[in-house]
């Protein structure tokens, strides 16, 4: 497997709920984040999957220091990005981008198409002149859209050309790591796959490694190459994006795939459907012990006693589940 | 056998600053007793606003449905006094909305939303109404419904809050319900809850549903026959099975090429459509998904094609399906 | 390898600039435009004052005191003979400098302040804007006339009284927009491209707050002019000879009986220049406001 470039390692952020009317007592900690672990690798495509609350957006930010964590080390270069200031955070940010969801929101109104994917360029000064514009052009070309619309502002472009101008100041800097938030909720289904074969074009291209976030376990699985499952801020599941499909182990993998129906009636017709009860309970109040055995179907006596572990379960695959697991220390 | 809702070429036009937005320019489906139809697209291709007219439901001065017939068990809605129409809405055809949180009144308590609507068509009081209220509560899945009949919206999760929607629209047993994007807020994992609780409820109610969604999974797996609109026409429609495995307009095959299947093995390139939605203000003449489409002919771009026969109960509006090749279908 | 399909805008509309789009719209209205031009013309009428009157606004004509309008004195004299028309051509130089130098000071002062604490937030927001609610607490008008008294002197004195009681106003609202816009996300893609608090705020937030600070600037202005007016008339504002339609005002209420335009003329300029700067804002408002853009 290709080099490691970011190590996350036990990646926790609580935000405290606090009460009170001059002094403010803090009663309760949302646990967005609660220990989390886990690599990325040069290249390598890594999808992060789970539903509301699940805190892979919190994760997201919390790895790019968009947020600062409440504990836990993010490693790159060698250096443990929790550790670096603001300001010490400003070159490493040149390596490290991020691609937003709302193609809508996550440009500024009031700059040009070249403005928004020049800004990396000018905030590290980076080119100048003739060179810069040669430069935008080219990620505009790059990304599918002529350059011509350059002067042109956000509200005159269609949502899918929006995103691909947010991909291509992602790529400005040539980073080698982008944080892909939910690229292509927004968009509708036929836009969509324009998006991921260009993400996955520049991967091939460029060599970047992207972590993405999605709820949409078709996509991640159609562009990952390693999937992690999360619930209620911690990891359930990590695998190898062929073994987790076709061989999930926890049970809330395995519920969530079955709840994803498959655009084929003949395959429907037939096939159950394993339907969790229950609603995902609050984060600031998470179940004892492993944090889905309420809704589990195939919880048994301990499952409310014992926090389950990430531990091996076959070819780099990993699950918490205290089904697999085989003994404690 | 008379369909339950017949809708003939109603044309609903949205009347704006920089021009006429047809948002729904001659559509035309049908829906028989107890049977669920998809009507799929992307947005803008009209489907919501679709539905809206059937319940007249359009916000005027700026939207207004332009002609057509809306025939419900015989009788057409257009023609209906307003006063008969909120007879109808609720009662006869009732719709789930998209976003709970906004179609819910945040001032009145759960128990009294369902039970307005009890009050109006039946006649009922408000206890006979909050006691029904308690009963839809259970029959929808909500655990300690007694209780939970006094609650407020907010107190309810998003997944609660699209259940309570649905006991309203169950509340005076209509025959057919509108679904408009039900699931789209909402988790995967609650999804499949609530699309397996509409499908056991309108089995058992004989209900008829019209689902509105973008997600070709869901339209698989609980649609019979299946509405593709495209910038206010429908472009294609037949049984589910059929348009699936042999989808007779590009758009159609453009878009179950463009959605990963996660049964399948993992393809190297999705197909997309190439190219954006068109703008409804400056349609083309001719067919309005020529500029996207990779099998366009010189007809394409002169006259806009009809819905075409291609068996009974499959149609498709392209003029190059109409010509026999269709080397889009594997 | 990458699909060239995407080179066509979808908005076959004309190309519109944020601020040409704005400008279209406030055209559109008539109103505002009516405001704009009377307050065009009146400023130039004030600057080129020289060239449209022959007449100073000080020199007193003691023996024509009192004088109806005529051909010679358009609006007639006043109680020590001065023109009448000049002194109004002359006063509208005090009110529409009040007007924009002491909106000057307030920008200087609130802005910053506004800025600062939307961005940082927490405690120093929280002390910015207790602050700020103090200086709420006070009547606007007794402030301003107690830090006049306190400063004394003329014109720049005023400039200065205003804009140190007014700016309270700009630095709520733009704290406000800046609150609003934080959370936006080309804010974090800017945090995220390697930008800090100081560029943020000046590329990113404050060029999106413009809307509603260019509206209550406009807005703000005919309320230093109605103080000024005020001041002047109870004889604490602008000081002689500097000519002011509130000074015109109180020595005309002297004379109200004898003749009444005296008070007459200058309330109407007032009246006017206010409601002009007032239709003006309010099409401003409409023509900023991004939701009404289709």
């Amino acid at each position: 497997m290709a080099e490691i470039i970011i190590e996350v390692n036990n990646l926790a952020k609580y935000f405290p709920v606090t009460r009170g009317l001059f002094h403010q007592q803090k009663i309760a900690d949302v646990k967005a984040v609660d220990g989390v672990s886990f690599t990325i690798h040069k290249g390598e495509t890594l999808g992060l999957v789970g539903e509301s609350g699940c805190g892979k957006t919190t994760l997201g930010r919390c790895i790019l220091q968009l947020i600062r964590p409440t504990s836990g080390e993010v490693i790159f270069e060698g250096r443990d990005l929790c550790e670096l200031s603001d300001k010490e955070l400003v070159p490493v940010r040149k390596k490290l981008q991020v691609i937003f969801q709302d193609p809508y929101d996550s440009l500024d109104p009031r700059f040009t198409a070249m403005d928004i994917i020049g800004e990396p360029l000018r905030i590290h000064n980076i080119f100048k002149g003739t060179e810069y514009r040669d430069r935008v052009a080219e990620l505009m070309n790059l990304v599918g859209l002529a350059p011509y619309m350059a002067e042109r502002y956000p509200h005159e472009f269609s949502g899918g050309q929006r995103q691909r101008l947010g991909v291509a100041r992602a790529l400005a800097l040539q980073p080698q790591f982008i944080m892909c938030d939910e690229p292509i909720s927004a968009l509708d289904v036929s836009i969509q796959a324009q998006i991921i074969n260009l993400l996955d074009d520049l991967q091939q291209k460029f060599g970047v490694a992207y972590l993405f976030i999605s709820h949409d376990l078709s996509v991640v699985r159609h562009i990952s190459d390693r999937v992690i499952v999360m619930y209620l801020g911690k990891v359930m599941e990590i695998s190898n994006r062929d073994e987790l499909y076709k061989n999930p182990l926890h049970p809330y993998t395995q519920a969530l795939l079955s709840a994803v129906p498959i655009p084929d009636p003949a395959v429907e017709i037939n096939r159950a459907v394993i339907v969790l009860k229950g609603e995902v309970p609050s984060p600031m109040n998470p179940p004892s012990g492993c944090v889905f055995h309420p809704r589990c179907y195939r919880a048994f006596a301990d499952c409310p006693k014992v926090v389950p572990l990430l531990a091996d379960a076959g070819d780099s695959h990993q699950v918490a589940c205290l089904l697999y697991e085989t003994s404690r220390p | 056998m008379t369909a339950l809702l017949e809708v003939r070429n109603v044309k609903t036009y949205f009347y704006t600053q920089d021009g006429v937005v047809k948002a729904v320019d001659g559509v035309s489906f049908n829906v028989n007793r107890g049977e669920t139809i998809a009507l799929v697209g992307e947005s803008g291709c009209g489907k919501t606003v679709s539905a809206l007219s059937i319940l007249r439901l359009v916000a005027e001065p700026a939207g207004k449905i332009v002609s057509g017939e809306i025939i419900f068990n015989g009788i057409d809605l257009l023609k209906l006094s307003n006063e008969e129409m909120r007879k109808m809405r609720g009662a006869k055809i009732s719709i789930i909305f998209q976003e709970p949180l906004t179609s819910l009144n945040p001032v009145l308590t759960i128990g009294r939303q369902i039970s307005e609507g009890l009050e109006f068509h039946k006649n009922m009081s408000v206890r006979e109404g909050m006691q029904e209220a308690t009963r839809l509560l259970q029959m929808v899945g909500i655990p300690h419904p007694e209780r939970r009949v006094h609650d407020f919206p907010h107190q309810f999760s998003g997944g609660m809050r699209q259940r309570a929607m649905i006991a309203i629209a169950i509340a005076c047993q209509p025959q057919l319900i509108i679904a408009d994007e039900p699931t789209t807020v909402v988790d995967v994992t609650i999804q499949a809850q609530l699309l397996e609780l509409i499908r056991n409820i309108t089995k058992e109610l004989n209900t008829a549903l019209i689902l509105i969604t973008h997600n070709l999974g869901i339209v698989a797996r609980y649609a019979q026959r299946v509405f593709v609109m495209y910038a206010g026409d429908i472009v294609e429609h037949g049984k589910a099975l059929d348009v699936y495995h042999t989808p007779f307009h590009p758009y159609t095959a453009g878009l179950l090429g463009s959605v990963p299947r996660l049964d399948e093995p993992r393809k190297t390139r999705l197909q997309p459509i190439e190219g954006q939605p068109p703008d409804l203000i400056a349609l083309p003449a001719g067919c309005s998904f020529q500029a996207r489409c990779a099998y366009a002919i010189p007809e394409c771009h002169k006259e806009k094609p009809p819905l075409l026969e291609i068996s009974p109960s499959h149609f498709a509006a392209c003029w190059v399906s109409q010509k026999g090749s269709r080397s889009w279908q594997k | 390898m990458v699909s060239s399909t995407n080179t066509t805008i979808v908005n076959e509309r004309p190309h519109h600039t944020l601020w040409g789009d704005a400008w279209i719209r406030l055209r559109r209205n008539k109103l505002a435009m009516a405001g704009g031009i009377f307050i065009i013309v009146l400023t130039l009428a004030a600057i080129f004052a020289p060239l449209i009157t022959p007449y100073s606004f000080a020199h007193q004509d003691l023996n024509a005191i009192l004088e109806n309008p005529s051909s010679k004195h358009w609006l007639g004299t006043d109680g020590l003979g001065r023109d009448v028309f000049a002194r109004l051509l002359y006063g509208a130089r005090t009110s529409l400098a009040v007007g924009i130098f002491a909106q000057l000071i307030v920008i200087g002062i609130g802005l910053p302040i506004g800025a600062v604490a939307g961005y940082a937030g927490g405690r120093l927001d929280n002390a910015l804007m207790r602050f700020v609610d103090v200086m709420y607490g006070f009547p606007d008008l007794l402030l301003v006339i107690l830090l006049k008294a306190i400063l004394g002197g003329g014109i720049y004195q005023l400039f200065l009284a205003i804009g140190l009681v007014a700016w309270v106003n700009i630095a709520r609202l733009i704290r406000g927009q800046i609150l609003a816009i934080k959370s936006r996300e080309f804010v974090s893609a800017a945090h995220a491209m390697g930008g800090m608090g100081p560029y943020i705020t000046w590329r990113h937030l404050l060029p999106n707050s413009l809307g509603p600070i260019i509206v209550s600037i406009t807005f703000n202005i005919p309320r230093a002019i109605f103080t000024e007016a005020a001041l002047s008339f109870i004889g604490i504002g602008v000081r002689p000879p500097t000519p002011s339609w509130g000074t015109m005002i109180s020595d005309g209420y002297a004379v109200i009986f004898a003749s009444w335009y005296q008070v007459f003329f200058p309330a109407l300029a007032i009246a006017l220049l206010m409601i002009a700067f007032t239709f003006l804002g309010d099409g401003l408002r409409d023509a900023l406001d991004p939701k009404m853009r289709r």
